[in-house]
């Protein structure tokens, strides 16, 4: 009797751990990919219908997407995902990110996406030229929903106060406190408000003649730069009292600043190119966007994300993801995103295609974010560099502006988190 | 009478599926953590062994000693006030009719409703400028606050919007603790010429002991688990102001991509967690000698 039970009691455990092993496994059929995607509200329904529109096309390749949250979210699935051996097809991840999983070996290479395709893409928003050397690197990342910074204010309030956009840092300030209106002792309209978000601080260090990483590889956050990128900030915080600093962390602060903005609370804010369609449609008033101003120079990194498709795919289903990848990619599906969302396109001949058609000139405000890309710099092919931005320096920006703390402190705080385990 | 067992080994049979579970989900895992509290790892690349270094570079940047801080004072304010207030309300409402029922239920209602749901709604009412609080502050011509932008403020606006939604849970102990003293027992008392503060110190209260200890404990475990309310609402901020401990793991292991710094606060928690218990078990014991000496 009991050599039976134990019997049952055995036969149950390698059924639970069997269930278990494989409980993580995705099952896909043939010709089918998941797309693991973050993006929400409009940029989700034009994702969506994109998706409609490529099965429409042709029946070979069926995407699922899966929703996944904001793009740290997704990354953090994604990175359990590889652990696991549970990954999608298809995902998208940071720039930042992208140097960090390639020496990691978990990116599958993307060379077969044509020579054809590689050859449209703009340089500056591909892996080419985001990346300092990256045309050298193995081609791991292809860009789709690309951004920078930028400025929006509110136009008819502009033009009500006689203010024009900032062009330098002394201006911008100027712009802020002309804006900013007080009643009581409350502040009742903010002139500026931007995220103390690592992004706009790389934006800064830039402008002040900085980069975090030197030519030699040294992580230097920018040196005296990156000193006065967060001193800019204090004095606009504190001195001037013009600037509001949004409350919330990543992503829920950026929707706080657009927020405030719509609401008319505030008067201009920095944030990225992907909320252009957004502010416009959701705003009561005319929203005007404007460069980023400079101090030495004009300068704006790049952001949003690139695709990449996890190693280890089996070859059909990696076929499968290039396909979708490549018909993405070309100029009408780039320019249908870019012209729905405010993500730029990524296609020479879509925005080609998009200058003839006048359409620049219907819309300025995107005409703004494409003038823009002149000035962007690439970012250091640096597998530290998601350390830098997640440990070291955006948990130590809100500090260091709030609390005012002494600039080249608090950078140097942050660098020696760098060498700990 | 006791009861002896048929076969010397029943009573470890029958212990032996709690241990089971107990070893698969708190034991081995725990164990696990203290492990890869010992390397560096980020779940994708080799994991590097450094020994304490974990431990180390959380104690030498000040962070352990600052979330343990912040975790005792959100645990100490939301455990004392929710006690409190549970208390008072159950005391005020333990009576018949259509109306009390009423407030007991809306009171209640709070700690059914999901934890984000209730980060979302507190947003909303204590927004800085647009919120409902800072409104009626100012028409009030009362100063307000940046309730969750203030890094001096925010851990206590958390710790309000806990106390606000498991209040209702203390409050139903409480009246069930309440609703079983016998009334003789009250009756007596009055008899005998107590007045209702005299019955309360001397016959409710000690009565209500162990009703306070569970929701005391409740509340406390509740409080230490805290994380779906930081994460909808502050993210740790402002200024890592609200980063306690369960959110500084979670930080830890999936922003940062440390899983050897976050299994370090892990056991850090742990050792915590057990001197507080150990406290805890002191104190009762203390107090049950205190009350059998007299």
């Amino acid at each position: 009797m009991r050599r039976r039970e134990l019997a049952i009691a055995g036969v149950l455990t390698a059924v639970g751990a069997a269930t278990l092993a494989t409980w993580g496994r995705t099952e896909r059929r043939a010709g089918e990919i998941d797309l693991w995607f973050s993006y929400g509200g409009n940029n989700r329904k034009v994702l969506l219908e994109l998706v409609d529109a490529f099965h429409r096309r042709q029946s070979e390749v069926r995407v699922r997407p899966i929703f996944q949250g904001d793009y740290f979210e997704g990354l953090v699935k994604l990175r359990t995902g590889l652990f696991v051996g549970s990954v999608p097809t298809i995902t998208h991840v940071v720039g930042e990110v992208v140097p960090y999983l390639f020496e990691a070996g978990v990116l599958e290479l993307l060379d077969g996406i044509g020579r054809d395709t590689l050859d449209d893409l703009l340089p500056e928003l591909s892996q080419a030229g985001t990346f300092s050397g990256g045309a050298e690197r193995p081609l791991v990342a292809l860009p789709f929903n690309r951004s920078t910074p930028i400025a929006f204010y509110n136009r008819p309030l502009f033009d009500r106060l006689g203010l024009t956009p900032p062009r330098t840092w002394e201006e911008m300030r100027e712009v802020a406190r002309a804006a900013t209106e007080r009643s009581a002792n409350a502040v009742s309209r903010w002139g500026f408000s931007c995220p103390l978000d690592w992004w706009f601080w790389i934006a800064l260090v830039g402008q002040a003649g900085g980069q975090v990483v030197e030519p030699d590889g040294r992580i230097s956050l920018g040196g005296e730069a990156g000193a006065r990128a967060l001193g800019h900030w204090q004095a606009m915080v504190h001195d001037d009292r013009s600037m509001k600093p949004p409350p919330g962390r990543d992503y829920n602060a950026w929707e706080a600043t657009n927020a405030d903005f719509l609401a008319e609370r505030v008067a201009m804010i920095w944030t990225s190119t992907a909320f252009l369609r957004y502010l416009e449609d959701n705003a009561k008033f005319a929203v005007g966007a404007a460069p980023l101003p400079r101090l030495e120079r004009f300068s704006v990194p790049t952001g949003g994300t690139f695709f990449v498709m996890p190693r280890g795919l089996a070859e059909p289903e990696r076929r499968a993801g290039l396909a979708f990848l490549r018909w993405m990619m070309e100029p009408a599906q780039a320019n249908a995103w870019a012209t729905r969302t405010g993500y730029m396109t990524v296609s020479k001949k879509g925005r080609e295609a998009l200058d003839k058609s006048g359409y620049f000139a219907e819309h300025p405000n995107d005409r703004v974010t494409v003038d823009q890309l002149a000035h962007a710099a690439a970012w250091p092919w640096e597998p530290e560099l998601f350390r830098v931005q997640r440990e070291a320096v955006q948990p130590r920006l809100e500090q260091a502006v709030l609390e005012r703390r002494d600039p080249r402190r608090a950078l140097d705080e942050a660098l020696a988190t760098l060498g700990a385990p | 009478m006791t009861l002896t067992p048929a076969r010397s080994w029943h009573p470890y049979a029958l212990l032996l599926p709690t241990a089971l579970v107990l070893g698969l989900f708190f034991v081995v895992p725990l164990g696990l953590a203290a492990y890869q509290s010992l390397f560096s790892w980020d779940l994708l690349t080799e994991p590097r062994w450094v020994g304490g270094g974990n431990y180390g570079a959380l104690w030498r940047s000040g962070e352990l000693v600052a979330i343990a801080g912040r975790t005792l004072a959100y645990s100490a304010v939301v455990v004392s006030i929710s006690l409190i207030l549970g208390l008072a309300l159950a005391l005020a409402l333990n009576r018949e009719g259509r109306f009390y029922a009423i407030v007991r239920g809306a009171i209640f209602s709070a700690y059914v409703v999901s934890w984000v749901s209730v980060g979302l709604l507190w947003l909303w009412i204590l927004d800085g400028e647009a919120g409902v609080v800072s409104r009626v502050l100012r028409a009030s011509g009362l100063p307000t606050r940046a309730w969750l932008s203030d890094p001096n403020v925010a851990l206590y606006s958390l710790a309000g919007v806990t106390v606000w939604k498991i209040t209702g849970y203390a409050m139903v102990i409480f009246l069930a603790g309440l609703q079983d003293i016998p009334k003789s027992v009250l009756e007596a008392a009055a008899l005998d010429g107590a007045t209702p503060r005299k019955r309360f110190v001397h016959v409710v209260w000690p009565l209500l002991r162990p009703t306070v200890a569970f929701v005391g404990t409740t509340s406390l475990i509740l409080s230490f688990q805290a994380f779906d309310i930081v994460r909808v609402m502050t993210q740790g901020g402002p200024v890592r102001s609200t980063t306690i401990f369960v959110y500084a793991i979670y930080e830890q292991v999936f922003i940062n991509l440390r899983v050897g710094r976050a299994s370090a606060l892990v056991v850090a928690f742990f050792v915590l967690l057990v001197g507080l218990t150990l406290l805890q078990l002191w104190a009762w014991r203390r107090a049950g000698r205190a009350r059998v000496a007299t």
